[in-house]
């Protein structure tokens, strides 16, 4: 891990060093592509159509990989090790205003969200650490929150990995699906 | 997320991408993208539906870029400890075969700089731009473009969806000259380079590209 890390260090600091001359050359788009959801659901469209509140409550901004025949959870996705919930940089969710996750106050701000999944149960993490890429660099002592939420099987299979909010009595639900799993992590405000 | 990157290195950082799904399950896919509809005028309807139906990918994709380039890679690597300069997250249209200035996108009228959501610039300190401090702050980027130049505008109506621009809340305008691209730019790209007095915040697609000189006066060391 350690070698491999160098390696990673040398190959993409000589491309920041080349890249600093000219921009002959433009990025292409990413195999995984982001996106992002927001609370309410479709904030942006709402807010230029005058109806949407003065701010939105949450956003979520996340990468998308794809299944592609693969055996998501226990292959690709490990149980019981900490995943960046999507690929390229962790994703980042971002509360506009102070929320409870649990019995948990999270204050207003962007963090950071992994999950440790299993096949019952994932944990799911706040981590004040951003702008981070994928779990390596993954420190606990920077948690805000760790909270467990039950597995829920669905039946139709999800393709692309996705998240979403839906509206709750108490606020809204983070839905998180991919494969042949879904689950919802609950935000009361 | 992906950097310019010369062909002679581009073999080397697709070895590191294999390394990365191999200890991370980073599971790239290599779907390709599907074609932009920028001619779009009107935003799509509002969805509601179950999660399975919204599990397919974004024609035109969104993209992030940081400044230093490759900010989340370096601080993975320990190789920085300060925080960002800025970050830009903006949607990716393609070009596929259509004229894009002067075409789909109008001289003369407001354009996203993009796709779907407002591109959106954040600032994790003070700027300089052509001599004016921006200071630090999450704001909205858009773009008047003409054949010769193109004003690029910095506005607060933030979290918005592109097509229809509040200018009230307008709060900076740069104009800068275009300059034709070598060969077309297949998809809309934002990028940013390290120059000598901070950052060159680079546009471009099909034949046209700009950049935009970002001053850094405080920079880390």
């Amino acid at each position: 891990m350690k070698k491999i890390k160098s390696i990673l260090a040398i190959l993409l600091l000589s491309g920041c060093v080349l890249s600093v001359s000219a921009q002959d050359t433009w990025p292409a788009t990413d195999n995984s592509p982001m996106d992002m959801a927001y609370f309410p659901v479709d904030y942006p469209i709402l807010k230029i159509r005058k109806q949407a509140p003065e701010t939105p409550v949450v956003k979520v901004i996340y990468s998308r990989p794809t299944k592609k025949n693969r055996k998501v959870f226990g292959e690709l996705v490990e149980y019981g090790t900490v995943w960046r919930l999507g690929a390229n940089e962790a994703t980042e969710i971002d509360f506009f205003k102070d929320v409870k996750i649990g019995n948990t106050k999270i204050k207003k701000g962007r963090y950071t969200l992994y999950a440790i999944p299993t096949q019952e149960k994932w944990t799911i993490i706040l981590n004040k650490d951003n702008d981070v890429w994928g779990s390596f660099a993954y420190n606990q002592k920077n948690d805000i929150l760790r909270t467990d939420i039950n597995v829920q099987k669905i039946t139709q299979p999800v393709e692309v990995f996705s998240m979403m909010f839906e509206k709750t009595n108490t606020g809204t639900n983070l839905l998180i699906a991919w494969e042949d799993v879904k689950v919802a992590l609950p935000i009361s405000f | 997320m992906h950097r310019m990157m010369y062909p002679q290195i581009k073999a080397c950082i697709s070895f590191a991408i294999a390394c990365c799904i191999f200890l991370n399950s980073c599971h790239s896919d290599n779907k390709a993208v599907q074609l932009a509809d920028t001619t779009a005028k009107t935003p799509p309807p509002i969805r509601y539906e179950p999660i399975a139906a919204v599990s397919s990918l974004d024609k035109s994709p969104m993209d992030v870029i940081y400044f230093p380039p490759e900010y989340p890679k370096l601080k993975m690597l320990d190789s920085i400890k300060t925080p960002p300069v800025f970050r830009i997250f903006y949607s990716r249209p393609q070009r596929s075969g259509r004229k894009i200035f002067g075409n789909v996108v109008k001289y003369g009228e407001h354009w996203r700089l993009g796709a779907n959501e407002a591109t959106e610039i954040e600032f994790f300190e003070d700027v300089y731009i052509q001599q004016t401090k921006i200071p630090a702050g999450r704001y909205i980027l858009y773009c008047i473009p003409q054949p010769a130049e193109w004003t690029i505008v910095i506005n607060k109506d933030l979290y918005s969806w592109g097509l229809k621009i509040d200018t009230n809340k307008d709060i900076f305008k740069f104009t800068v000259p275009t300059i034709k691209t070598e060969k077309p730019i297949e998809e809309f790209t934002i990028d940013a380079t390290q120059s000598g007095a901070g950052a060159d915040l680079w546009i471009g697609w099909d034949d046209t590209k700009i950049v935009l000189p970002v001053e850094i006066r405080n920079p880390k060391p």
